[in-house]
């Protein structure tokens, strides 16, 4: 809790650098952005104080498996979001899929082609085709190799 | 006259509602909602955020169609909550939370699950129906009142929905303030709309067309659920029970509604009343008519342990308040919930602006809207007590697929809105964001309030003030702004106040456990 208002703090006083060229208190730009930022500031440093001075809670991760089952899900969902600028939406998602499906869920290989396939397929179908919204599209569909 | 007025402008809500293309959208509104409602990992308001985009499509052709398909996902989701709560002890939604206290006692220990489905679907039904009703004698006049108000009285009205999330809240009313203060900023971000400067970009131009809350409200509820849950899943234990609701069960749960009726009335009334205060919705009516329930019960001891009332009161509360909650976004354009925040977000997008002359100028659009609540509670009710055992079902969907489609579905969501790339990674960085503030026990629905509510909010502020010269007095000068403020200031007080009589209890507390201590020496 106490490093959640530190950082709170530090991107609040960030914001405030950026708006006090506007005259606080006037009803320029910064106006509202400076009082908000002030509202949260102030409501920070009680957060801040309060932990500091109340008992020691619980540690934000309760033992290591707390914290390996979220980065298995935070560090490929990077990963993925990263890579749609090269290989597109639709390659990203059967890998995606196929990756759960293999090291999570520890499928057979059969299940993991078919849901590796078939979820991006049916994403198209729907999306693509269906609604006639456009997702990013790979290196190859501009080389023109693939059509997605 | 007035009266029948009603009559009339909700016969043509109905046929509007009803038209095929209406009845489908409801139809898959009601059962998207009832999936998500049953599935753990997605709540309501994140299901109706990541739709948000597909509905733009739909309204280009019809903006009801489109509000038809996402309130039904609202009642979906209502209904289809409380499934897992009663037969799993893992609450689908927020709101079915309190339903762990009877439901699945009542389940498990004493043998009935379809009881207490049951239970559950009809209070729901009664609560939704008695506040539909309300809403649709109320709602009109509450337009007609607002369309009175200036900036300096909608500016309260905002200041009033800020202070009952920060005094009616559960707990931690500092950080309910700094998720306003937040999500305020978070609104400020990119070109001031009066005076063309660019505000708390950092020199990304990327920003400059500001922060959108779709993107942010996936992130938040969506990523920043699965997170959430991926952290406690190792600790989630599912025990089945059978899911059907047979014909006996829905006879006897009839007989126990009509014992209490009164109750279910009551806290269906009390809960809709509840659920147009800005900001609170479903979850926070469930638990106050759970409250209210065994404050007037006789055997306060039976529940906890399977209690029948335990299931109807909060369930009629809570469908109650989140029909109640619509009332506010239709006719004064601020939202009573997260999830009508979120509807709200795409009244904007389809170019409609909520707030009293919705009642005016898109005059079929809000009727059809009310007729489609009556609609929409009738076939969740009839599906809910048909399709239980499948809904059920859903459940057993592998966490190794469940989740990264979650994860697809998000992504395509953010980034159909603007064909962004940057939506996406703002949905990225708010599903961690939300993880975090989850975690850290912020509470998010100010935070979505005030993103949703902020350009209003600085509008109506700066309007008010260049209007007078910037003399703040102008906030106090209409008798209705003074006294939303006055309630505003009572509201904000009222947590300072728990904490001194709380202290002050421990203190007697501590004093008497002295006094007595003495005594003995």
């Amino acid at each position: 809790m106490f490093v959640a208002a530190v950082a709170m703090i530090d991107s609040r006083a960030g914001a405030m650098v950026d708006t006090t060229g506007t005259q606080p208190g006037g009803i320029g730009a910064g106006f509202y952005p400076f009082w908000s930022a002030f509202v949260v500031f102030v409501c920070a440093a009680v957060v801040a104080y309060k932990s500091r001075r109340g008992p020691q809670g619980a540690p934000a991760f309760e033992g290591r498996q707390g914290v390996v089952a979220v980065l298995k899900l935070v560090i490929p969902m990077i990963v993925a979001v990263v890579a749609i600028r090269w290989l597109g939406f639709y390659i990203v998602s059967g890998l995606y899929m196929g990756l759960f499906a293999r090291w999570i869920g520890r499928y057979r290989w059969l299940w993991v082609l078919v849901l590796s396939v078939g979820m991006p397929a049916a994403i198209y179908g729907a999306f693509e085709l269906g609604f006639r919204v456009s997702l990013p599209k790979s290196v190859l569909y501009e080389l023109g190799v693939l059509p997605f | 006259m007035e009266f029948f007025n009603v009559f009339g402008d909700l016969a043509g809500g109905f046929a509007t509602a009803l038209q095929p293309f209406n009845v489908f959208m409801l139809f898959v509104g009601v059962l998207l909602g009832l999936i998500v409602g049953v599935l753990p990992g997605l709540g309501g308001t994140s299901a109706v955020a990541i739709l948000l985009p597909i509905t733009v499509i739909i309204a280009r052709s019809s903006p009801t169609s489109a509000v038809i398909l996402l309130a039904g996902v609202y009642w979906g989701a209502l209904f289809g909550g409380v499934v897992t709560s009663i037969l799993f002890n893992i609450p689908g939604e927020p709101w079915s939370v309190v339903l762990l206290f009877d439901g699945f006692p009542l389940a498990k220990r004493k043998g009935k699950p379809g009881v207490a489905l049951a239970s559950s679907f009809f209070a729901s039904f009664v609560g939704a129906f008695l506040a539909t009703v309300m809403f649709t004698f109320f709602a009109r006049a509450l337009a007609d009142f607002a369309l009175s108000f200036g900036p300096p009285e909608l500016f309260a009205v905002f200041i009033m929905s800020f202070a009952t999330l920060v005094g009616l809240g559960a707990e931690a009313p500092v950080k309910a303030v700094m998720m306003i203060g937040f999500g305020l900023l978070l609104a400020a971000v990119g070109f001031d709309t009066i005076t063309g400067q660019p505000r708390l970009t950092f020199g990304q131009i990327g920003i400059l067309s500001g922060i959108g809350f779709v993107p942010v409200t996936i992130g938040l509820f969506g990523i920043g659920e699965i997170l959430a849950s991926a952290e406690e899943s190792g600790i989630g234990f599912m025990e089945r029970l059978s899911a059907k609701v047979g014909f006996s069960d829905v006879l006897e749960t009839l007989r126990e509604l009509r014992r209490r009726i009164w109750l279910v009335v009551s806290t269906g009334v009390i809960g809709f009343w509840f659920g147009i205060l800005p900001g609170h919705g479903a979850t926070a009516g469930s638990f106050l008519g759970y409250g209210l329930a065994r404050q007037w019960a006789r055997n306060k001891e039976d529940f906890g342990k399977g209690e029948i009332s335990g299931i109807m009161a909060p369930q009629a509360a809570a469908d109650a308040a989140a029909v109640g909650s619509l009332v506010p976004m239709i006719a004064l354009g601020v939202p009573g919930s997260p999830t009508s925040a979120v509807i709200m977000a795409g009244l904007f997008i389809w170019g409609l602006t909520p707030g009293p002359l919705l009642f005016t100028e898109h005059h079929d659009f809000v009727w059809g809207l009310i007729a489609s609540i009556y609609l929409g509670h009738l076939l969740t009710f009839v599906i809910c007590l048909l399709a239980v055992p499948l809904l059920a079902s859903i459940m057993r969907i592998p966490y190794a697929i469940l989740t990264p489609f979650i994860v697809l579905i998000s992504v395509i969501g953010a980034y159909s809105l603007n064909n962004s790339m940057l939506d996406v990674f703002i949905t990225i960085i708010f599903g961690l964001v939300g993880y975090w503030l989850r975690k850290m026990k912020y509470p998010l629905a100010p935070l979505v309030v005030a993103i949703v509510l902020g350009d209003s909010t600085e509008k109506t502020l700066r309007q008010s003030l260049i209007g007078s010269g910037g003399n703040p007095l102008v906030l106090l000068q209409p008798p209705i702004a003074t006294i939303l403020m006055t309630l505003a200031v009572i509201l904000l007080l009222i947590p300072i106040i728990r904490t001194i009589r709380s202290r002050g209890r421990a203190r007697t507390a501590a004093l008497e456990a002295e006094t007595v201590g003495t005594a003995i020496d």
